[in-house]
C-alpha cells in the first residue's frame, strides 16, 4: 500500500530527523551554556545548524497552518511567512515574540518550546525569506525612472505614485529575484498574482469590461476595471463572464524594452527599495 | 402553510404542551420539586426533560440538541418559509460575540427553549440570548490557561447540551462544565483529560436520559481518544470507551504490539454523535491515528481510528464498528455527524446510518448490525473509486500517483442533512489537491506530532453543495462554490435546503432542483456551522452563525 517513492522520502527524512535532533541538542547545549534569558538578538544568528534544526521544528509544528512551503494558506488566514521580513517592523525579536506568545484572538497559539528552539525557528524563517537579491543591478537608475514612468506607472505604483491596476513595485526587488522580474516583463502571463487575475465580462447593457478580480463569490464578482475603477457585478446580470489566461499587462519584448532598458528600470526599482534585506 | 396546516400544528402544539407539562410535573416531583413554585415561593421553571429531547422536532418551538433531534438529520418539519417566499427572508437582528476565531469559524448550533437561545462561542464564551431581540441575559467567559494546546485545532465550540435547568459545555482546556441556564453560574466543572498533553474539547455534549456523552480532541498529539458518559447531576463518570485499544484488547492486533504506540494512537472523538433510543445505541465517529501522516511506526489497520463505532449507551460497550479508512496516512478523521434514518432498502425496511466521509465516500450502513450497504465516492478523489467485497476501499492512489484530497478532506464535520421525502443526503463537498510528505515526528508531550507536511495546491480548489441519492450514491444536483467550503446544511419539509459557503453567503435552495432561491452575505465565511430553525410567536425563524455574529432571519409580517 505504501509506495517505494514515498519510502525513499521517508528514509531520507528519518536520517534528516536524527541529524537535526543532534543539531538541536548540540546547539541547545551551547546556548544554555552561554545564555540564561531571552533577548532581542538571535543568539543563534551565526550558527548554520540553527536554520536546519528550525526547519524540522517548523515542519512539525507550523506547517499545518502555514503550509509546508511556509507560503501560508489563504482559506484559514494563515499568512505567507516568506514575506514577513519585507515589513519594516519585522525583527528577529518580533518574530520570536509572535511564536512564543501567539497572536491574541487568532488561531495562532502560544508555544511552550524552550527559547533555543524558538530562535532556531526564527533562523529557519530567515533562511527561507523571499528576499530578492543582494546583487546590485548594473544600470542607470535615473534613466530607469523615466522609462518606468513612460512604460509602467500607468498601472504600477512606486513609493505612492503611479497606478493601481498592477501590484505596487516599491519593494518588489526585495521580494523577487531579478530573473523572475525580467520574466514578468517578457512573459507577464506566465505567473499572475493572486489578486490580479484577469477577467472579461459583458453587462446586460452590452458594456464590455476588462479587469482584475479582487474578490468573488458564487453570486458576484468585485474587480478593478482597466480604467482602475472598483466595480462589482451580479453574475446573473451578466451576458458573458470569462476568466482570461492573458494578463492585462502588455508583453515587453526585446524590441519594446532592450536588456539595457530593463536593467535601468530594475536599477531604479532597486534604488527605491524601501529596505535592503540582508541575512 | 394552509389554515388547515396551521390548525393541525396548533392542535398538535396544544397536546404537546399538555404532555410536556405532565412530563415536567413528573420529573420535577421526582426531583422533589414543585413545578410552579418551591416551598419558599421561588418560581421554578424546570426546563426540558429527556422526553422533550426525545420528541425532537415534534415541538418546533424548541431546538434542544445539536441537530434538533437525536437522528442527526437536521431536517425540520417547518413549512412557513417555502421555495415561493424564501426570497423575502430578511434579517431581524445580529448578535455580536466580541470574540474571534480567526482562521476557523463560529461553529455553534444554538439551543432554543421558551424564547431563549443558549449559545456557545469561540474561546469558551457563552450566552443566553433573547430570541426576539437578540439581546443577551448573561455572558460566560472561561478563564482559560495561557498554555492551551488546542488539540491542534482552534479555539472553537459547537454548542451546549441541555437538560432541565442545566447546560453542559466542554472546554478548550478539556473540561466538562455544567451551568445553571438561568444565570450562567457554574454548577460543576470536571476535567476530562490533561490539556497540557494535547487534549482539548470542542463538541456539543449529547444529553441522554441520565447521561451526558462527550468526546475529546487531540489526535494531532500523542494522545489516546475516548468517549465518556457522565452523570448530569454530579459530573461523575459513568463509563469511558477508549477508541484505541490497550495491548491484548480486541482491535489491538491491528497495531504493533507496543503499549507506547497504542497509548499515543490518537483517535479523537471531537464531533457529535447521534443516538437511536430504540436500540439504545450511540453512533460516534473516530478521528485519525497519530502520527497523522507517518504510518511506518503504526503498521496495521489501526482500529478504531477513522471508524464509526456503535456503543451501548448504558455501558459504553462496543456493539459494532466500521472502519472507513484503514491505516489512514492523510488525516482523514471520520469525525462526522452520523445520520440515522429508517428507509426502504431493496424492498425491505432498514434502519440505516449514513456518513459523508472525509475520504470522499458516502456510506450507508445497517445501524443494527453495522453491515455495509453502500459506499460510493461523492468527489473526484483518485484515492479510491470503489469499496471491495470485503468492505475495504480498493486504494488506487496512495499519493504516489498525483495529488489526493487535502487533510481537511472531501467533506468534514460541517453537518449534512437528510431529506426523507426524496431520500436525498445533502452535504458540502470539497475538491482539493494535496501532496503528503511523511516524516517521523519527535514525540514531545504537549507538542503536535503530525509526522510530516502537506503541500496544498491553492490554485486547484473548489466546493459544492451536493445532493446524493442515498440508494445509489448518485449525484442528483449540485451548486458549485468558488472555493473549498466548510458550511453545514439544514433542510426543511417545505422543500428547502439552507447552506453556507466560504465566501460568507447564507443561502436557500430548492431541494428538488438545487436551484438557488435566496442568499444573504453575512460578511464572514460560514465555517463548520449549519442553520437552525424554530417557531417563535407562531413564526418560523432561521439562525446562522458566521464569523463573530449570529443572525436571525424571518419573513416580513
Amino acid at each position: 500500500m505504501i509506495s517505494l517513492s514515498i519510502s525513499f522520502v521517508r528514509n531520507k527524512s528519518r536520517d534528516e530527523v536524527s541529524s537535526v535532533c543532534s543539531a538541536i541538542a548540540a546547539i541547545a547545549f551551547v546556548f544554555l551554556a552561554n545564555l540564561s534569558q531571552a533577548q532581542g538578538v538571535n543568539p543563534l544568528e551565526y550558527d548554520p545548524r540553527a536554520a536546519q534544526a528550525g526547519g524540522a521544528i517548523f515542519r512539525a509544528q507550523c506547517a499545518t497552518c502555514h503550509g509546508a512551503d511556509a507560503r501560508g494558506i489563504d482559506s484559514i488566514d494563515a499568512p505567507d511567512l516568506t514575506l514577513i521580513w519585507a515589513r519594516q517592523t519585522t525583527t528577529d525579536a518580533s518574530v520570536f515574540e509572535t511564536i512564543k506568545e501567539g497572536v491574541a484572538g487568532s488561531i495562532m497559539p502560544p508555544h511552550q518550546n524552550p527559547d533555543p528552539e524558538i530562535w532556531m525557528t526564527v533562523s529557519y524563517l530567515r533562511s527561507i525569506a523571499v528576499s530578492g537579491t543582494n546583487e546590485t543591478v548594473v544600470g542607470n537608475a535615473d534613466r530607469g525612472r523615466n522609462m518606468f514612468i513612460e512604460n509602467c506607472s500607468r498601472c504600477h505604483r512606486v513609493d505612492g505614485a503611479g497606478g493601481s491596476l498592477g501590484p505596487d513595485l516599491s519593494t518588489i526587488t526585495g521580494r523577487r529575484s531579478l530573473a523572475s522580474l525580467v520574466n514578468s516583463l517578457r512573459e507577464p502571463s506566465s505567473s499572475i498574482g493572486r489578486r490580479f487575475k484577469p477577467v472579461s465580462l459583458t453587462t446586460a447593457t452590452n458594456e464590455r469590461v476588462q479587469g482584475t478580480v479582487k474578490s468573488e463569490d458564487a453570486f458576484s464578482v468585485q474587480l478593478m476595471d482597466s480604467e482602475q475603477v472598483l466595480r462589482a457585478f451580479n453574475k446573473t446580470e451578466l451576458i458573458q463572464f470569462t476568466r482570461e489566461a492573458d494578463s492585462l499587462m502588455p508583453v515587453f519584448s526585446e524590441s519594446a524594452l532592450t536588456e539595457a532598458d530593463v536593467n535601468d528600470i530594475l536599477s531604479y526599482l532597486q534604488s527605491r527599495r524601501g529596505r535592503r534585506l540582508s541575512i | 402553510m394552509t389554515k388547515r396546516d396551521l390548525f393541525e400544528m396548533q392542535n398538535k402544539l396544544f397536546w404537546k404542551l399538555i404532555f410536556s407539562t405532565l412530563c415536567l410535573g413528573l420529573s420535577s416531583s421526582l426531583m422533589g420539586q414543585s413545578n410552579t413554585a418551591s416551598s419558599s415561593g421561588i418560581p421554578n421553571n424546570a426546563g426540558p426533560v429527556y422526553e422533550d429531547i426525545l420528541q425532537g422536532f415534534d415541538d418546533p418551538s424548541r431546538w434542544l440538541t445539536f441537530s434538533g433531534d437525536y437522528s442527526g438529520k437536521r431536517h425540520s418539519p417547518l413549512q412557513q418559509i417555502t421555495p415561493e417566499n424564501v426570497d423575502q427572508l430578511r434579517p431581524l437582528w445580529t448578535f455580536q460575540t466580541g470574540t474571534t476565531t480567526r482562521g476557523r469559524g463560529f461553529e455553534t448550533s444554538p439551543l432554543m427553549d421558551d424564547g431563549i437561545l443558549y449559545v456557545t462561542g469561540s474561546n469558551n464564551f457563552a450566552w443566553a440570548i433573547d430570541a426576539r431581540t437578540g439581546r443577551s441575559f448573561w455572558q460566560y467567559r472561561r478563564d482559560l490557561p495561557n498554555d492551551l494546546t488546542y488539540g491542534a485545532s482552534a479555539p472553537v465550540n459547537r454548542g451546549f447540551g441541555m437538560l432541565g435547568n442545566q447546560l453542559f459545555m466542554v472546554t478548550l482546556d478539556a473540561h466538562l462544565v455544567s451551568f445553571d441556564r438561568r444565570t450562567g453560574d457554574v454548577l460543576w466543572d470536571i476535567q476530562l483529560a490533561d490539556y497540557k498533553t494535547g487534549y482539548s474539547a470542542t463538541l456539543a455534549p449529547l444529553v441522554l436520559d441520565d447521561k451526558v456523552i462527550v468526546g475529546i480532541s487531540g489526535g494531532e498529539y500523542a494522545t489516546r481518544g475516548f468517549i465518556d458518559a457522565y452523570d448530569p447531576a454530579t459530573g461523575e463518570q459513568i463509563w469511558r470507551f477508549h477508541t484505541i485499544p490497550a495491548l491484548g484488547e480486541p482491535g489491538s492486533e491491528t497495531w504493533p504490539p507496543d503499549p507506547e504506540v497504542l497509548s499515543r494512537g490518537g483517535g479523537g472523538t471531537w464531533m457529535n454523535g447521534s443516538y437511536d433510543p430504540d436500540l439504545n445505541l450511540i453512533y460516534w465517529g473516530v478521528g485519525n491515528p497519530n502520527p497523522d501522516y507517518f504510518g511506518d511506526t503504526r503498521l496495521g489497520d489501526n482500529l478504531y481510528s477513522n471508524s464509526l463505532v456503535a456503543l451501548d449507551a448504558d455501558t459504553g460497550e462496543l456493539k459494532w464498528h466500521y472502519q472507513f479508512t484503514p491505516h489512514d496516512i492523510n488525516d482523514w478523521d471520520s469525525n462526522h455527524m452520523p445520520v440515522l434514518a429508517d428507509i426502504e432498502w431493496n424492498g425491505q425496511d432498514r434502519r440505516v446510518v449514513m456518513v459523508g466521509n472525509r475520504n470522499g465516500f458516502f456510506y450507508v450502513l445497517d445501524r443494527v448490525s453495522g453491515e455495509l450497504l453502500l459506499g460510493k465516492p461523492f468527489t473526484a478523489t483518485s484515492w479510491a473509486r470503489e469499496i471491495g467485497a470485503d468492505g475495504r476501499p480498493i486504494v488506487l492512489n496512495d499519493g504516489s500517483k498525483g495529488c489526493l484530497p487535502d487533510p481537511w478532506g472531501s467533506t468534514n464535520f460541517m453537518p449534512p442533512s437528510f431529506y426523507p421525502d426524496l431520500d436525498l443526503f445533502i452535504l458540502t463537498a470539497r475538491e482539493t489537491c494535496a501532496t503528503f510528505v511523511p516524516e517521523e515526528p519527535r514525540y514531545v508531550t504537549g507538542q503536535s506530532s503530525f509526522g510530516g507536511v502537506v503541500f496544498i495546491d491553492g490554485e486547484q480548489g473548489s466546493g459544492a453543495l451536493r445532493a446524493l441519492d442515498v440508494h445509489t450514491g448518485e449525484l442528483r444536483w449540485e451548486f458549485t462554490y468558488p472555493s473549498p467550503t466548510f458550511g453545514g446544511v439544514m433542510t426543511t419539509a417545505a422543500g428547502l435546503v439552507f447552506a453556507g459557503d466560504h465566501e460568507g453567503n447564507f443561502m436557500a435552495f430548492d431541494v428538488e432542483s438545487g436551484k438557488n432561491l435566496w442568499h444573504y452575505q453575512t460578511g464572514s465565511r460560514i465555517w463548520g456551522a449549519a442553520a437552525t430553525t424554530y417557531l417563535l410567536d407562531g413564526k418560523q425563524h432561521v439562525l446562522i452563525p458566521s464569523g463573530t455574529t449570529l443572525t436571525a432571519f424571518a419573513l416580513p409580517d
